[in-house]
């Protein structure tokens, strides 16, 4: 908080009641207003545009015909040294803009002027320990309150016209390895959000709270053999063991700390009343020491959003041994078969394989890979269910010579994934997915670990490899129905944002080179590029204001690539941090 | 001393002219008021904290610190309006060479005597200066000039090198002593009360404090500001010496600590 913090020093409450911002209304805003996201042109209130997470804009002023004359209004930046990867997707409310950036920062922006209005700074412990740099990616919005996860696990509620922490609630223990940067998700009244630190033998959980008060409603362990609890009239009742009982696909005692981290967040769908919500990978990353499937580990999980229990789950990577977490963003959409609505998701995991799923009930409808080259699974069964290529599993450590170092293999796609957070976009239009995903490999062993609070977890040491001289980022238009490629654009990074498509026949994503790009959604063509001044690894947003179509993105270069590249790094290390938000219109006629 | 009391007289005689003469708000003429420590801040600050309200220079408002601030960032300040009586609705305290002036805001309502001590900040030799609203609705203002070598404000805190504030954050020690017919706190609070005047390290200050009686009332009602040094100390005094009390701090994280005394 700075600007309106420290006004003349009267009583709070006095200081806030008195605070207006200039020229702007504030209606507060509703559940409607979050369920009719997509639809409502005029905001942003939800992260994904709309809780199905499609991330496609019915607006289309902007398209393949006008888009060559975008041109940005104004940028803003998040100032400091702080200058580290920039993942948020910005929300925009009766002209104000609210979006995170790095090291747990929110600003609040007219968006007419691009002004700064108010600026709030969690003050971090020095001892946070996020695995994949200090990114946020976003906020939620609820009434007159502004939420976003702190690096320090901590779920904090600003006042919208103050930026002031109305409330703020531990979720977990950072000193345990635990972190949110996932946006949080906001559902009849309640926020939801999910847990990072599958590094650190963590034991992920989804948990619900009252939005207005930050009161626990409900929490919900991810690992088999935790017991979960609802809040009934202000006290705690337990509500049911995840999958049941302990030990049924975990060994010993390893349940205990078996991470499935949901540090992605989630999304919802109004149609079944469900909440989706990927896991992250198994902890440790030695899968040798954990046979059995490891639920709920790598999966996707659909959680009653009243209850708190769990109504289904698809596992994509059982006995994960690559870090494959299973997070990645499950995005519903309906489509005819044989004269029948489906109601099916999608999802691009981190494997290699793009899923359809029943999202009523989680069975398989189809699966395919999106990505050129999967060595870890020779394909997928009736079920859904890998069929491993044994031979590229990590070896055990306990079976080499001095059992300290496994064998190690070639693996592809590489931890970080055919697909990492980036999220896609579903196009009602084309009916088609645009997957931003990656082209790597990846060397990876077994060492032998054992858990110490607060420490990685791991059991493994990899390194990345590049398949390709000219490119490692490619973006995708599938075809869920067939599995079938469209087009694709290669991009000589990793691409690490998120996309956007919109009813103008175009699709928006950033690279990290630095350039906000517009595609035609049918042909994969380039209709427009402008440079940032840094990488882009957030996702865009598009609304309009005076009849004028608007695109905002964040820009800063940064992310889990840098740190974890490997080979890669070379492609990337002239890349220059940055951390800002961009605005563009078209000129008015 | 004596020339500042005679222009609070003065500065006493001139409002009560302006307000016979005709009931305006008396700030126009209290401007004849010279500062008795001669600041440049004087006029600034006086807006900003007093606005368009009669006030006058008051010898009865004392504001003492040690001649030298030998640590910029943990100088002992105490201000005193035992004087003014009781009928006093809030104090206000800045330094007026500080980058964040304002120290604090406090309602002492009238269980807890006129009288607080604590340590604060300064970046710079700086009158300390403190107001004091009676419920006449008039200001009456003391001061001190702090010599200081400076620093104070953009010193990164001690805690931003050691880890122990993360682990203790909050944590309250205090010390209850009795004194002719009152009662005396001291307690000293763990927390790193960071300007965000520092490169990196964002503004994070306790901002709130109540001294809650076995009722749940705060018998002291106090806001805080970053030139409120690092882990600091209070000392109230409490007219009501008899039962149990309740510290009730909360920072601009949202952090909030409660201890019983």
């Amino acid at each position: 908080m700075s600007k309106f913090g420290r006004g003349t020093g009267f009583a709070i409450t006095a200081l806030v009641a008195g605070m207006s911002v200039a020229g702007m209304s504030w209606a507060g805003v509703t559940d409607k207003d979050i369920l009719n996201d997509q639809m409502t042109t005029d905001d942003v209130v939800s992260n994904g545009l709309g809780p199905k997470g499609q991330r496609f804009s019915p607006l289309k002023r902007v398209n393949t015909d006008t888009v060559k004359d975008l041109r940005p209004v104004w940028s803003f930046s998040f100032g400091g040294e702080k200058q580290r990867g920039q993942e948020s997707q910005p929300m925009v409310k009766d002209g104000v803009m609210y979006v995170t950036g790095s090291y747990s920062r929110v600003f609040a922006i007219d968006v007419k002027t691009g002004d700064e209005l108010w600026q709030y700074d969690a003050r971090l412990p020095d001892g946070i320990m996020p695995c994949c740099d200090v990114i946020n990616r976003g906020v939620a919005l609820f009434g007159d309150l502004v939420i976003f996860g702190s690096l320090d696990a901590k779920l904090i509620a600003l006042n919208a016209k103050t930026g002031k922490v109305v409330w703020k609630k531990k979720v977990a223990d950072y000193k345990a390895g635990y972190s949110l940067t996932a946006a949080p998700l906001l559902v009849n009244g309640k926020v939801i959000t999910g847990v990072s630190g599958g590094e650190f033998g963590v034991v992920g959980k989804v948990e619900a709270y009252d939005a207005k008060t930050g009161k626990l409603a409900w929490s919900r362990p991810t690992v088999e053999g935790h017991m979960g609890y609802i809040w009934k009239d202000g006290k705690k009742t337990e509500n049911g063991i995840s999958g049941g009982a302990p030990g049924k696909t975990w060994p010993g005692d390893l349940w205990k700390t078996g991470g499935a981290a949901p540090w992605l967040g989630g999304t919802y769908d109004p149609d079944v009343n469900l909440l989706f919500f990927g896991t992250g990978n198994p902890a440790p990353w030695n899968s040798h020491l954990r046979p059995g499937d490891n639920l709920f580990s790598s999966s996707r999980l659909a959680i009653n959003p009243d209850t708190g229990k769990i109504v289904w789950h698809f596992q994509t990577t059982p006995n994960d041994g690559w870090d494959y977490d299973g997070v990645n963003e499950v995005v519903s959409f309906d489509y005819k078969a044989n004269g029948k609505t489906i109601k099916a998701a999608g999802t691009a995991d981190r494997n290699g394989f793009f899923y359809v799923l029943n999202r009523e009930n989680g069975e398989f409808i189809r699966g395919f890979p999106f990505v050129d080259e999967i060595t870890w699974a020779k394909g997928l069964d009736k079920n859904g269910r890998p069929i491993y290529s044994e031979a590229h599993r990590p070896g055990n450590p306990a079976a080499s010579a001095n059992g300290k170092k496994g064998t190690s293999i070639r693996a592809v796609p590489s931890f970080l994934g055919g697909k990492n957070w980036m999220p896609v976009s579903y196009s009602k239009d084309s009916g088609l997915f645009y997957v931003p995903s990656n082209e790597w490999a990846m060397d990876i062993w077994n060492e032998p670990v054992s858990y110490k609070k607060g420490a990685a977890y791991l059991g493994a040491g990899f390194t990345i490899k590049s398949l390709n001289e000219d490119y490692i980022g490619v973006l995708r238009a599938i075809d869920p129905k067939t599995g079938e490629e469209k087009w694709r654009y290669k991009n000589y990074a990793p691409l690490w944002g998120g996309v956007l498509s919109t009813a103008g026949n175009l699709v928006f994503m950033g690279n990290p080179e630095g350039y906000l790009m517009a595609f035609d959604a049918k042909t994969g063509e380039m209709k427009y590029k402008f440079n940032t001044g840094s990488g882009i690894v957030g996702s865009p947003i598009t609304w309009e204001m005076g009849g004028e179509q608007y695109i905002s993105v964040v820009s800063g270069w940064g992310g889990a690539v840098p740190l974890w590249g490997g080979e890669v790094a070379k492609r990337i290390k002239h890349l220059n941090q940055g951390g800002s938000v961009w605005t563009f219109k078209l000129p008015e006629s | 001393m004596a020339k500042r009391t005679m222009s609070a007289v003065l500065g006493t005689m001139l409002l009560a002219a302006s307000l016979l003469s005709s009931g305006a708000t008396g700030a126009a003429t209290n401007t004849a008021q010279a500062d008795p420590l001669n600041s440049p801040m004087w006029d600034y600050n006086r807006q900003i904290f007093l606005g368009q309200m009669p006030w006058q220079f008051d010898a009865r408002v004392q504001v003492s610190a040690p001649p030298f601030a030998e640590d910029p960032t943990q100088v002992p300040i105490t201000v005193d309006a035992s004087a003014l009586g009781s009928e006093i609705d809030k104090v206000i305290a800045w330094a007026d060479f500080n980058p964040i002036q304002h120290i604090f805001t406090w309602y002492p309502g009238d269980k807890v005597k006129p009288r607080v001590s604590l340590r604060i900040k300064v970046q710079q030799a700086t009158p300390v200066r403190a107001a004091v609203l009676t419920r006449d609705g008039v200001w009456h203002v003391g001061g001190v000039q702090l010599e200081a070598a400076g620093g104070g404000c953009t010193a990164p805190s001690t805690g931003n090198a050691d880890p122990y504030w993360e682990s203790h954050l909050g944590e309250v020690a205090s010390r209850r002593f009795g004194s002719e017919g009152s009662s005396r706190y001291r307690f000293k609070v763990i927390h790193p009360m960071d300007t965000g005047l520092v490169n990196n390290i964002p503004e994070f200050f306790l901002e709130q404090l109540e001294l809650r009686d076995s009722a749940g009332e705060a018998v002291v009602k106090m806001q805080l500001y970053p030139p409120v040094s690092e882990n600091p100390v209070f000392t109230f005094d409490l007219s009501n010496s008899t039962g149990q009390h309740q510290l009730w701090l909360r920072d601009n994280s949202g952090n909030e600590f409660e201890q019983a005394l």
